[in-house]
């Protein structure tokens, strides 16, 4: 301990003497050119008001974006190209953002492939959201979605091409022509097998052109926040221990998802929900997050997934009798249904007793029917997986799978230019200085239910967003406005209290009963008293958090440390989740209640609206939920707020009114 | 034949520089979905991100620590259950010699795909790459224990060791 004092005391003498610098062990580091000096006009000053055993480095930007996935880049390249001095935090080197995973493509109504109309793209999505989205946000992702994949073509993005020299588009879930009448419709572009690593790297090469700062592996904190108003992040460079405070005008939150509440999902371990923890402890809400889509097919076990594409190619999910049973639950999609229609009936299926294995928990995926060659041409990778994660040989046997959550359509609730916004008198109210885009954003154009291939999208276009607001309402080289001196010394103390933690529980324990119950109270299928007695567990699980015991006392590269702020993060995602959908007493998109089986909107859409009596805003259930968490004693408190269900312009693109859905 | 050899070299060498994708026959069938063409990959070629360089001054401890960080913190769950549990199993064992090859190969690429296929062996591994720490890679993916590979260890390992 005393060693530690004396090294930290060391290192805040060391940092004090280069005042213009950066602390003597990040000199050294090879990937100076991050750095860029913090920016063309900043002087990094180093301040002891915070903590004398936490050196301070503080840097001044124009805007700061938290998160170098597809949207924290192409915000943070909008901008640099705008002539914004921008800082980009992330705790990952960007070409390694959970954005890389992603396989599938960016849907854009390009029409190459047949005729197409942006409107019919829109359409899609709204009832793809099962009306829960906000029809403004999608008119304006959808109209943009041509322009955002011809300007990323400009970048350098090699989209595969047809043999005429024209994008190649292929078909998606839930994509239709002619407002669903026309059949399927082939509008997602791709770069062979990995648009998301493409989309980094294009993204992130490109903005180290106009002299982006990136501070990699740095893990933020919280958000400097002063009467209401966002002034920038604080962070702490995992490097050499030290902390750092980035001041700006403009704040852009695009830290991805939080699949890592549960035992099993998709994601990687990054995944952790930091952007979402940080806005709920500056004492704003989270939108929607009971929504937490499911992916039908994640290996059992591991949750690897494996992609809908298998069964584009014709593989069939069977129970334990054999039988294709999608052919019941959606008779003309079959296997390729919406992918809430699929899990569902997955769910269904294993309740009822037909699921496979020896706690008959789970159903397999079948591709042995296809030819060898198709299999080892077209799906290699999925053998990879199949047998590295599951034992199985693909040619010869069933892959054991099970609905495994994928992706969070809830998120920081914005308008649809990217800011973030409260609710309060019944009306929108902007936080300034606050943006957000990507996964950890709520625009919201998934509303209930996201579509394959729209996420992507909705990196760009509100990645752009973000960037395109921010230089319309601001100027480069804007005075900052002043902060307190001591500003983030909650987030250090809490910091540091975590470092030298010493109770009876380790993080790995608690994380472990975290996902635990939201997994077994909070799935795929819920119901009253089930989500009710996960409630009361996880707000037991939250208060143990005082427990926490961390076993690292150092203060660089400390793996446990990270991992013991991410898992107080993950703990309020889920509080909320639990919270949120005990709530909501109805199914809609990906929400599904055993007890409320029908959506209640505020008429009865599956009958004649003549004579019908609109219900009033808190007898029915189309609406926003809006979660805060008092951090101290873990209580979620829930408001709603209204859909909007008008499109950007009426007489351009008119809104969808909404429908009963079926596929 | 011999010509052919230094052409093969030159070429991997230039690759060096930026990562560029070698002109050795590294062509992206892999790819499911549909009838997508091949993969021309222009951006890693139009677009060389600056090149990794490896860290001299760095103390070997603090290495360790900091590749323990980047084996858990990948950009896909495959990744993040392989290279943990690789470095729990090898991370603390690795000498010098290998801690650079190892630092290398999971910084220097910039699609982690890469890394997981080279791994698993359905793309050859680029020269630059091989080595003792591929190779160990190589044999751990195998699995030939049939050990249960559900998720990602967590650091309690860390703890009994350094008791």
């Amino acid at each position: 301990m005393a060693s530690v004092r004396a090294a930290s005391r060391l290192l805040s003498r060391r940092a004090i003497s280069n005042i213009k610098a950066v602390p003597a062990a990040a000199v050294q580091n090879s990937r100076n050119f991050h750095f860029s000096i913090y920016g063309k006009k900043n002087n990094a000053k180093v301040s002891d008001d915070i903590s004398t055993q936490y050196p301070v480095v503080d840097h001044e930007f124009d805007a700061v974006v938290v998160g170098a996935g597809g949207a924290g880049l192409r915000a943070a390249f909008g901008l640099s190209e705008a002539g914004f001095n921008t800082a980009c935090v992330t705790k990952l080197f960007p070409t390694r953002s959970h954005t890389v995973a992603a396989q599938g493509g960016i849907n854009a109504a390009l029409g190459n492939m047949e005729d197409d109309d942006w409107r019919w793209h829109f359409y899609d999505t709204v009832k793809g959201s099962d009306w829960l989205g906000d029809q403004d946000a999608i008119h304006y992702m959808t109209e943009q979605a041509p322009a955002a994949v011809v300007e990323l073509e400009n970048f350098g993005m090699p989209f595969s091409r047809t043999e005429d020299g024209k994008i190649y588009q292929r078909a998606f879930g839930g994509q239709s022509l002619k407002y669903g009448k026309g059949g399927q419709a082939h509008r997602c572009c791709c770069v062979a097998d990995r648009t998301g690593h493409s989309l980094l790297h294009t993204l992130y090469g490109r903005s180290l052109r106009y002299d982006t700062s990136y501070f990699v592996e740095y893990f933020a904190l919280d958000l400097l926040m002063e009467d209401g108003q966002c002034k920038g992040v604080i962070a702490l460079c995992m490097e050499d221990g030290s902390i750092h405070r980035f001041r700006s005008q403009n704040t852009v939150i695009a830290t991805g998802g939080y699949g890592r509440t549960y035992f099993s999902c998709t994601s990687a371990h990054t995944s952790t929900g930091d952007g979402n923890a940080m806005v709920t402890r500056a004492g704003l809400p989270c939108q929607d997050l009971e929504f937490v889509q499911f992916h039908p097919t994640g290996i059992y076990g591991a949750g690897c997934l494996i992609t809908e594409g298998c069964r584009g190619e014709g593989g069939i999910l069977i129970n334990s009798e054999g039988e294709r049973f999608m052919e019941r639950y959606a008779p003309n999609a079959k296997d390729l249904a919406s992918r809430d229609v699929v899990s569902r009936s997955m769910t269904i299926e294993i309740r009822e007793g037909r699921g496979v294995g020896p706690e008959k928990d789970h159903v397999y995926l079948q591709l042995h029917h296809l030819p060898p060659q198709q299999l080892a041409a077209r799906l290699p990778g999925i053998s990879e997986t199949a047998m590295i994660f599951a034992g199985v040989d693909v040619t010869k046997e069933p892959i054991p799978v099970l609905p495994t959550v994928h992706y969070n359509m809830g998120g920081i609730p914005t308008n649809y230019k990217g800011q973030v916004i409260d609710y309060t008198d019944g009306k929108d109210k902007v936080v300034p200085g606050l943006y957000a885009c990507g996964e950890a954003a709520c625009a919201s154009v998934h509303g209930a239910n996201r579509l394959g291939a729209n996420s992507l999208l909705d990196l760009v276009v509100f990645g752009r967003a973000c960037a395109l607001t921010i230089a319309s309402e601001h100027k480069p080289g804007e005075k900052l406005s002043p902060l307190k001196p001591n500003a983030g010394e909650e987030s250090v103390a809490n910091m540091d209290k975590l470092r030298f933690a010493s109770g009876s529980l380790r993080t790995s324990e608690i994380r472990l009963n975290m996902q635990k119950t939201m997994q077994n109270h909070a799935a795929v299928f819920r119901t009253g008293s089930v989500l009710k007695e996960g409630c009361d567990k996880m707000d037991d699980i939250y208060q143990t958090l005082d427990q926490i015991k961390t076993f690292d006392r150092g203060i660089v590269w400390n793996t446990d440390l990270v991992e013991s702020l991410e898992l107080q993060n993950l703990m309020l995602n889920a509080v909320q989740t639990i919270h949120s959908a005990e709530q909501r007493k109805e199914s809609r998109g990906a929400h599904a209640r055993e007890d409320f089986k029908v959506r209640v909107d505020e008429f009865d859409y599956s009958k004649p609206l003549q004579g019908q009596e609109k219900k009033p805003f808190d007898q029915h259930w189309r609406k926003h939920t809006l979660s805060y968490v008092d951090r101290k004693t873990g209580k979620v408190t829930l408001k709603y707020r209204p859909v909007i269900d008008t499109s950007l312009d009426e007489e351009d693109c008119a809104h969808v009114p909404p429908a009963i859905r079926s596929y | 034949m011999l010509s052919g050899l230094v052409a093969k070299r030159l070429v991997t060498g230039l690759c060096q520089a930026s990562w560029r994708p070698a002109i050795t026959g590294m062509v992206s069938s892999r790819g499911y979905r549909g009838d997508a063409p091949d993969d021309n990959k222009f951006d890693l070629i139009e677009i060389p991100l600056p090149p990794w360089l490896e860290k001299p001054d760095e103390p070997i401890n603090i290495k360790r620590r900091r590749l323990l960080y980047e084996s858990r913190k990948r950009g896909m769950l495959e990744n993040c259950i392989l290279l943990s549990l690789f470095a729990k199993r090898y991370l603390n064992t690795m000498t010098e010699s290998q801690l650079l090859q190892y630092d290398r190969l999971i910084n220097e690429p910039s699609n982690d795909w890469d890394i997981y296929y080279w791994a698993t062996e359905a793309h050859p591994t680029p020269e630059v790459y091989q080595g003792e720490v591929m190779d160990m890679l190589k044999e751990f993916t195998k699995n030939r224990n049939h050990e249960q590979r559900l998720d990602a260890p967590s650091l309690e390992y860390l703890e009994k060791e350094s008791q």
